[in-house]
């Protein structure tokens, strides 16, 4: 797995498209009400802020992973128990996003089709890319983000030529002062989907050019963000932000809004593949990462770990709750209380002791 | 030795991937759907009945012509039950084929409903998925909504069709209804202290006359779907219609008005007809102290002068200068007639509590809760500037020639 080189340009296009995934189809920040882009905004920067952590440790390993490096700096048996509630977050964060992902799709496209069905197709579509290597998994994604990209601008060109688009939605701006809007980012924004990016530790080795890699992944944080924070603005100048608050999928219906005379319309397959897409990489890369931490930690083959996980990923996606209501909720409550840990307090931790040793191995000869 | 087996056992994992790839699971064939054009809603005779609901279902062959048995285009199925939902299922047990809402154009509330209050109507069409938004809403004005769907049309074979002609054909030129959807009534109904917009339908004519094709036989159709005013709403529950100056009024609160005809009467049988363009309203508000706001509507238009019998030498600038002076006051008289309905029925659907909290947020929280009381006592300024740009093909009328030899 060493000899793995992305180049820049496809790394980018990786972040991108993982931190677009779901993001850009559900609804985002809405406890901001009409200022929820702002909101995004904030949360993307905050992302990128976490993201600076990770670029020191990048730049002290840069030739590991997360799971090489948390057992350099913590020890070996400290960091292989740390390495394995990682392997464990990213099943579990796969098998959400999957579950995610199908649910939305059974609910607005295909309603008899048995979820299972859905979500079985989407894992071994991601099975099947990542047997074919991380390589192949980030030019697929730059191919992707091309066409996502013309998506985008399509439903920008109808959005605005169907005059649906009320900017008066939107104002006034922070009109119940900022509170709102922070406590929206401190609850759950930062982390879905910027904070998601922890993921990332375990691919970064593989970026080809070790100097540009520190710029990329911020890079691609920022330009998701904008875009999803555009996607949100868009949503509740056409629906108004009541709507798009109660709305499980509000591009969906944003989309429906658009029709040029009776020529065009029913865009909504578009954002049926908008979603479609998202999720496949967004379970991609965290199923990628899962796979890389347990061949890394138990000294395994990558490519004999991919089904086992996959049958992890889909079952555990599919068993951890009734309703797409449960699936919700838990998710709110593990973005809030779980995902901060793996994101913020272990790389914290991670980062002082690094910083520690280092200043002490350093000092010690002088 | 091992390798033909594991090629077949290869093979037979492509087969059973490709049965998956070829199934769509959802799929209903074309022949098995019955395409619904407008769906409407009346009100039931008891509480097991409580709404009953029309589809007018589209006869694809009768459309085509090619295997048409020269019958009528499309055909209503009813059905009654204690919600929408069930009065669909009802209503689709006497159909051969599932009824698909997801191509609906129309959305038809009798008033009798809609004056009851609509809220627990609009749920389904918000939530189901398969319909659009952007399905149209109206009212039926003191008839039965079914009457609305079930008269045959001159263009156009769908009659739901011929009704979202007419309502942009009309808001085109001279009328002031205009492109009221789901989403707009449900952001109505939800507004504070306001209220939706809905437009008016009626037929014109002999209702029962209407369903049959000898409606289309003879010149004059006997039966016509119209625009009728605006249904305006207190949250979801209608309170009147608004024809006339009210409605082109409302209209041109909402910016939604982008041509309408003006008529001056100069006594003397002397008068003038213009046709406004370019119509541009802006509402703003300043609201200092938020119980006391004053709102400022403004409007930019123009006129063409369309028919002048007078004897005034209109080649001089300066009677233009006082006939746009004329109109003005006209387009205020107008939208204020349009705010005095509003204030006296003490429903905010012209949106000046939007306008009040753009302008001050924080004020307008603090009187959100009471902006019942504070609404009719606005202060409404309205300006209205406009521009006679020339005076088309002619200068002097026919009249002043005559009086001048």
């Amino acid at each position: 797995m060493r000899d793995i080189r992305i180049g820049p340009v496809h790394f980018f296009s990786l972040v991108l498209m993982f931190e677009l995934g779901t993001a850009l189809v559900v609804n985002v920040g809405m406890e901001a009400g009409r200022d929820a882009w702002i909101a995004i905004f904030l949360g993307c920067l905050v992302g990128m802020l976490i993201y600076t952590g990770y670029n020191y440790l990048f730049k002290l390993y840069p030739d590991l992973p997360l799971s090489g490096y948390a057992r350099a700096i913590l020890g070996k048996p400290l960091g292989a128990v740390v390495v394995t509630l990682y392997a464990v977050i990213f099943l579990n964060g796969a098998g959400r996003d999957m579950r995610d992902g199908s649910a939305l799709l059974v609910m607005a496209a295909l309603n008899r089709t048995p979820i299972m069905i859905v979500a079985a197709m989407m894992i071994l579509s991601c099975g099947y890319v990542l047997h074919k290597g991380l390589e192949v998994l980030a030019r697929t994604s730059f191919i992707i983000m091309i066409f996502v990209l013309m998506i985008g601008g399509v439903i920008t060109l109808l959005m605005l030529f169907s005059g649906e688009m009320e900017w008066s939605r939107i104002l006034p701006m922070l009109g119940d002062g900022i509170k709102p809007v922070a406590l929206s980012v401190i609850r759950s924004n930062y982390m879905f989907p910027f904070g998601e990016v922890f993921c990332f530790l375990m691919l970064m080795p593989y970026i080809g050019d070790k100097k540009r890699a520190v710029w990329i992944v911020p890079s691609a944080i920022l330009a998701a963000g904008l875009i999803i924070s555009y996607t949100a603005l868009v949503n509740i100048t056409v629906l108004g932000s009541d709507m798009v608050e109660r709305s499980p999928f509000p591009l969906l219906s944003t989309v429906s809004k658009a029709a040029l005379s009776d020529f065009i319309q029913r865009l909504d397959v578009l954002v049926v593949m908008l979603l479609i897409i998202g999720v496949f990489f967004k379970v991609a890369v965290y199923y990628g990462a899962a796979v890389i931490a347990i061949s890394d930690l138990f000294n395994l083959p990558y490519r004999t770990l991919i089904i086992p996980s996959a049958i992890i990923i889909l079952f555990s996606g599919m068993l951890d709750s009734r309703s797409f209501v449960e699936h919700l909720e838990e998710g709110g409550e593990m973005l809030t209380f779980v995902y901060p840990v793996f994101t913020i307090v272990i790389p914290a931790i991670l980062i002082i002791v690094a910083a520690f040793r280092n200043y002490r191995s350093r000092s010690r000869p002088g | 030795m091992g390798r033909p087996v594991l090629k077949l056992w290869k093979l037979l994992m492509v087969s059973v991937l490709l049965l998956v790839v070829a199934g769509c699971w959802d799929s209903v064939e074309l022949n098995k759907r019955a395409i619904v054009s407008g769906v409407s809603i009346d009100k039931g005779p008891s509480e097991e009945k409580k709404y009953r609901v029309s589809f007018q279902v589209v006869i694809a062959d009768e459309i085509t012509g090619k295997n048409s048995r020269g019958n009528a285009p499309v055909a209503l199925y009813k059905g009654s039950g204690r919600s929408i939902y069930e009065a669909l299922g009802n209503a689709s047990r006497q159909s051969a084929r599932i009824l698909s809402l997801g191509h609906a154009k129309v959305i038809i509330i009798s008033e009798e409903l809609a004056r009851e209050g609509i809220r627990d109507l609009m749920d389904i069409f918000e939530r189901e998925s398969e319909m659009r938004l952007s399905t149209l809403v109206f009212v039926s004005r003191g008839q039965r909504a079914e009457d609305i769907l079930s008269v045959m049309t001159i263009f156009g074979k769908i009659p739901a069709n011929d009704l979202v002609q007419k309502l942009e054909t009309g808001n085109r030129s001279f009328g002031y209804n205009f492109r009221i959807e789901v989403d707009d009534v449900i952001r109505g109904i939800l507004a504070k202290e306001a209220g939706a917009i809905i437009n008016g339908v009626i037929v014109k004519g002999d209702p029962e006359a209407g369903e049959s094709k000898a409606n289309l036989e003879g010149i004059k159709p006997k039966a016509i779907l119209k625009n009728a005013g605006l249904a305006v709403f207190k949250q979801d529950k209608l309170m009147a219609f608004q024809d006339g100056i009210e409605g082109m009024g409302l209209s041109l609160i909402h910016n939604k008005q982008s041509e309408y005809p003006l008529f001056l009467d100069f006594g003397n049988n002397e008068s003038a007809s213009f046709s406004m363009f370019k119509v541009h309203t802006s509402v703003k508000a300043n609201a200092k102290d938020p119980e006391h706001p004053d709102i400022y509507i403004n409007v930019q238009q123009q006129a063409a002068l369309k028919a002048y019998n007078g004897a005034l030498d209109i080649s001089k600038s300066s009677v233009l200068r006082n006939w746009e002076k004329l109109l003005s006051d006209e387009t205020r008289k107008e939208i204020d007639a349009a705010v005095k309905v509003a204030m006296r029925l003490n429903s905010d659907y012209i949106r000046f509590n939007e306008s009040v909290e753009r302008n001050n947020p924080k004020g307008y929280k603090r009187v959100k809760d009471r902006w019942e009381s504070i609404f009719p006592h606005c202060k409404v300024h309205i300006r209205v500037n406009t521009l006679v740009r020339h005076t088309e093909m002619r200068t002097r009328s026919l009249r002043s020639s005559e009086e001048m030899e």
